[in-house]
């Protein structure tokens, strides 16, 4: 494995991270004490899908300082947003690319680059929520009509890889929390998460229903593997499908709502009485994921978007065309600058746009909603909780934006969302 | 029944008598709905002074002009509504001098009687006008149709507002009310679901599909009158009611018909390329012989399981049906598994034990089969070679199961897996001992899809896709694993039929 990040070696990147939590345990002391890493963030305009994508990304990389010399000769992985592709995701007449998975073209160009940068293999990656696990990945991506041959040759090897379970390993591999842990201090992932020298977000630029912005911190919550959380263990003399595993629970409950535990000889919650609103668990959930497995580059898709929810289903979702791209090296920078140019405040707190959240007690847990019956609800801010842990500064102040400055590709998804926005 | 006069002997006496002015054989019949005269006028008392003007002018003969180069060749004319006799009288005369004039261009009419008609009334008028039928349109008294079957030596078709109850009907033509076919994001229709939720589908196939119990062929009519309705929706009709080999009754609405009148040419573009459409399915009449395809039987009975043959064809699983009182051994070969939602007899439990036990099939049923799940929503258990489903709710929901079955069947037991459909309903069939494979598709939706991928169980060596836009392309086909056929489809307008045949 590489232990590069850029400037940054993961030694320093781990000794600032424990300087960071450090310091934020210490009673009485102030945040400030020990600055939360930077790293440089480019942003484009790409109007649309069929732009020269490959061109676009070395730029934007060249922009961030360089990544070749981080994939020349390396496994890199990408975990892909496909929103847990237990369907589509899909408006009429539109693909899922275009709303809530990142788009085929823009993995294509991602795996084209990394294999001009000379990266010896490119495994694309993504936990999808099915009951009958050993779909290949593969037939998955066929589903939104993805050309998966064209992938498979951009790259000397491509491998795609369905981390809902242990896939090709035998076992899971343990992950441990290296910045300052809120839940849990370690997790199981598929193996493919360890066994790679370059990992990649590639996140799409949307809302969430629960969380205000789904981004690249958010995107990992779909490394956790099904399989392993969301199952139930069979009573004794059930019968295993012959075609596969059954799991009637979900990995929500273990990680969302905190309802239930991991299973045994997995890595258990640090303390079972904190609370259990997703609003509260989840950004800091997904900062000890991004925590255990450190994205050593974020790239966010918001050509084309859903918004006003995560996916669908959602009522009042609309198609966008925000014509987005943002990628940087460190996750907490990077999101923070997309959601700058998605129109929101990173630094917002509860309440505030995204986090000001509406949950019909009709479709929510009533001990999801707190006070119980009441529909605004809140979320804590994802960015905030990474700045906290030491990840990374979510303060635009502090953050090296290059490429084309925030106020120009700013696309106000509020304001498109609620129909405000000039046509 | 559907179709009333049941004794052939009769319907050739009639036809050689009594219509012997009639268009051709009623299979052959392309039929459209041709309102008008001062009926429908009465009868659409609520339309704008333009629409009433066109409907008062309808029967001129000049509106017959534009069925030319067209297929349409059945014309379902207003007929009886039960207004004052003088009105009906003055209507039906219209409609006498219209047929006549029809008849000279080999063209049939049928009436379209409303409730509130007297029996003995329409039939004399119907004979006199020399219409090649009626057609009931409404909820009728119960003895109505028998009644007017007594009195009227010509054919009558009920439009069937319940399908399951016309299903076991030997009629050679049935008339059932369909849906406007349309595809349509559940956030719209105020449904919240998942992240990943697909369109809801509103299709007629399945319709048309149930009355298919073999290869085995009759008309079914599909009547829907989409108002207003696009291009788009026209195209959609014609197809969705075609895909599963039947025809939809063309109906105009309110717009095309006034700017038709008045020859508007965006009106008359549009009626050609819906003319089209109705074209591509009548020179493709060959694939009607096709059968259904489907490894996997749904038993079905007199009850109503339509919800199970809509929901389960919308998630892409082709089936065929299984007759419950033809259910054998014999029967279920060539399936590879089964659903059976209602309540078994013992000798029903052991033929389909038996297709499990000895056979390796998978039989999915309701909670009376035992066994059935406390928590979860179904349970699998092994039987012999094959396994056992059963769900715990009695019945269970057609939305699960439907969702389920993808879960449940492996994609070789389905036989052909779907890839990019997400608004877009197929429907296969096979001719030639399976040597001939035909897998159609309609996309729902308003917009061109690109790359749809097929799987189908065989290897085939020759692909050809036919659309009503083009002339035939072969696409390339490939070998997937387990000898399974695979072919990319590039981009679907709307309606594709995907030839795969063995020969070189």
């Amino acid at each position: 494995m590489d232990d590069a990040r850029g400037s940054l070696s993961r030694r320093d990147w781990f000794t600032l991270s424990s300087l960071a939590a450090g310091a934020l345990t210490i009673k009485g002391a102030k945040a400030d004490v020990v600055q939360p890493p930077m790293s440089p963030v480019s942003v484009a305009k790409v109007v649309a899908y069929d732009a020269d994508l490959v061109a676009q990304f070395q730029l934007m990389f060249d922009q961030i300082g360089g990544i070749g010399q981080l994939v020349r000769g390396k496994t890199v992985a990408m975990k892909v947003n496909l929103s847990g592709a237990s369907g589509t995701g899909r408006q009429v007449g539109l693909s899922a690319g275009q709303t809530s998975w990142v788009h085929p073209n823009i993995v294509g160009a991602l795996t084209a680059t990394f294999a001009k940068f000379g990266a010896k293999r490119v495994r694309i990656l993504e936990s999808t929520f099915r009951k009958r696990y050993g779909t290949p990945l593969e037939d998955t991506l066929l589903n939104d009509g993805w050309d998966v041959k064209a992938i498979k040759t951009a790259a000397p090897i491509v491998e795609f890889e369905d981390t809902n379970g242990p896939g090709q390993a035998k076992q899971y591999s343990l992950l441990k929390v290296k910045s300052r842990p809120y839940i849990f201090d370690a997790f199981c992932f598929n193996h493919s998460y360890d066994d790679c020298d370059f990992f990649v977000s590639v996140g799409k630029m949307k809302n969430h229903e629960e969380l205000g912005v789904t981004l690249s911190m958010k995107n990992l919550f779909g490394i956790t593997p099904e399989l392993l959380y969301g199952l139930r263990p069979k009573p004794d003399g059930a019968v295993v499908s012959p075609i596969g595993n059954f799991s009637p629970w979900t990995r929500e409950r273990v990680f969302h709502y905190g309802q239930v535990q991991p299973p045994e000889g997995v890595p258990q919650e640090m303390d079972p009485t904190s609370s259990r609103y997703e609003g509260w668990r989840m950004p800091r959930l997904l900062t000890d994921l991004c925590g255990a497995r450190p994205i050593d580059l974020s790239v966010l898709d918001g050509v084309e978007a859903i918004i006003g929810g995560e996916g669908t289903g959602m009522p009042g979702t609309k198609h966008g065309k925000p014509g987005i791209l943002v990628v940087g090296r460190n996750c907490v920078c990077t999101d923070a600058v997309a959601m700058a140019t998605m129109g929101y405040n990173p630094r917002a707190g509860r309440h505030e746009a995204p986090f000001r959240l509406y949950k019909n007690p009709k479709d929510h847990p009533a001990d999801q909603l707190i006070p119980p019956g009441e529909y605004h609800q809140y979320a804590d801010n994802t960015v905030m909780m990474g700045e906290a842990a030491g990840i990374g500064t979510a303060d635009l102040t502090k953050i090296d934006v290059r490429g084309v400055p925030i106020k120009d590709v700013m696309w106000d998804y509020e304001a498109h969302w609620k129909g405000q926005a000039p046509v | 029944m559907a179709l009333t006069l049941r004794n052939p002997a009769a319907w050739v006496l009639f036809c050689v008598t009594s219509l012997g002015w009639a268009a051709p054989d009623p299979t052959h019949w392309v039929p459209a709905r041709w309102e008008g005269g001062p009926l429908e006028v009465a009868r659409r008392g609520k339309a704008d002074d333009r629409v009433r003007e066109t409907l008062a002018k309808w029967y001129e003969p000049s509106s017959l002009d534009l069925l030319e180069n067209t297929p349409i060749n059945c014309l379902l004319v207003t007929f009886s509504i039960g207004a004052p006799s003088a009105v009906e009288a003055l209507q039906q005369q219209v409609v006498k001098e219209y047929a006549r004039s029809a008849r000279k261009r080999g063209i049939a009419v049928l009436g379209v009687v409303y409730p509130g008609t007297a029996v003995s009334s329409v039939a004399m008028a119907a004979t006199d006008a020399q219409l090649d039928g009626l057609v009931l349109d409404g909820e009728f008294p119960a003895d109505f149709t028998a009644d007017l079957a007594r009195h009227y030596p010509g054919i009558v078709i009920p439009i069937a507002h319940d399908a399951a109850s016309v299903r076991a009907s030997s009629a050679p033509l049935l008339a059932v009310q369909g849906v406007r076919p349309i595809a349509r994001d559940l956030a719209d229709m105020g449904i919240r679901a998942g992240a990943s939720a697909e369109p809801w589908i509103d299709s007629n196939i399945w319709l048309v599909r149930s009355f298919r119990f073999g290869a085995d062929w009759r008309p079914i009519w599909v009547d829907q009158e989409p108002n207003p309705a696009s291009e788009g929706d026209y195209i959609r009709c014609v197809a969705d009611a075609a895909v599963a080999g039947g025809r939809w009754i063309v109906a105009l609405d309110d717009d095309l018909r006034v700017n038709l009148f008045h020859r508007n040419a965006d009106a008359l573009g549009a009626w050609r390329r819906m003319g089209a459409y109705l074209k591509f399915a009548e020179d493709h009449a060959e694939w009607r012989q096709f059968a259904p395809f489907g490894n996997l039987g749904i038993i079905i009975d007199n009850g109503d399981l339509d919800e199970y043959l809509n929901l389960i064809a919308r998630r892409q699983v082709p089936y065929r049906l299984i007759r419950r009182n033809e259910l054998s051994a014999a029967s279920l070969a060539g399936f590879r598994a089964v659903a059976a939602f209602a309540v078994p007899t013992e000798a029903e439990r052991k033929i389909l034990r038996d297709f499990a036990e000895k056979g390796g099939g998978v039989v999915v049923a309701g909670p009376s089969w035992g066994d059935a799940p406390k928590d979860d929503p179904y349970a699998e258990a092994p039987l012999g070679k094959g396994r056992v489903v059963v769900y715990k709710e009695e019945p269970p929901d057609p939305e699960a199961v439907a969702k389920d079955m993808q879960d449940l069947l492996p994609p070789e037991v389905i036989g052909l897996n779907t890839f990019n459909v997400p608004s877009a309903i197929t429907y296969a069939s096979t001719s030639d001992g399976g040597k001939r494979v035909l897998i159609q598709l309609l996309n729902y939706a308003g917009r061109p899809i690109e790359r749809i991928t097929l799987r189908f169980n065989g290897v085939f060596k020759q692909a050809r896709l036919y659309t009503p836009e083009n002339a035939p392309v072969d696409l390339v086909s490939t070998e997937a694993q387990k000898g399974r056929t695979e072919v990319l489809i590039p981009n679907l307008a709307a309606w594709g039929a995907v030839l795969l045949e063995q020969r070189n």
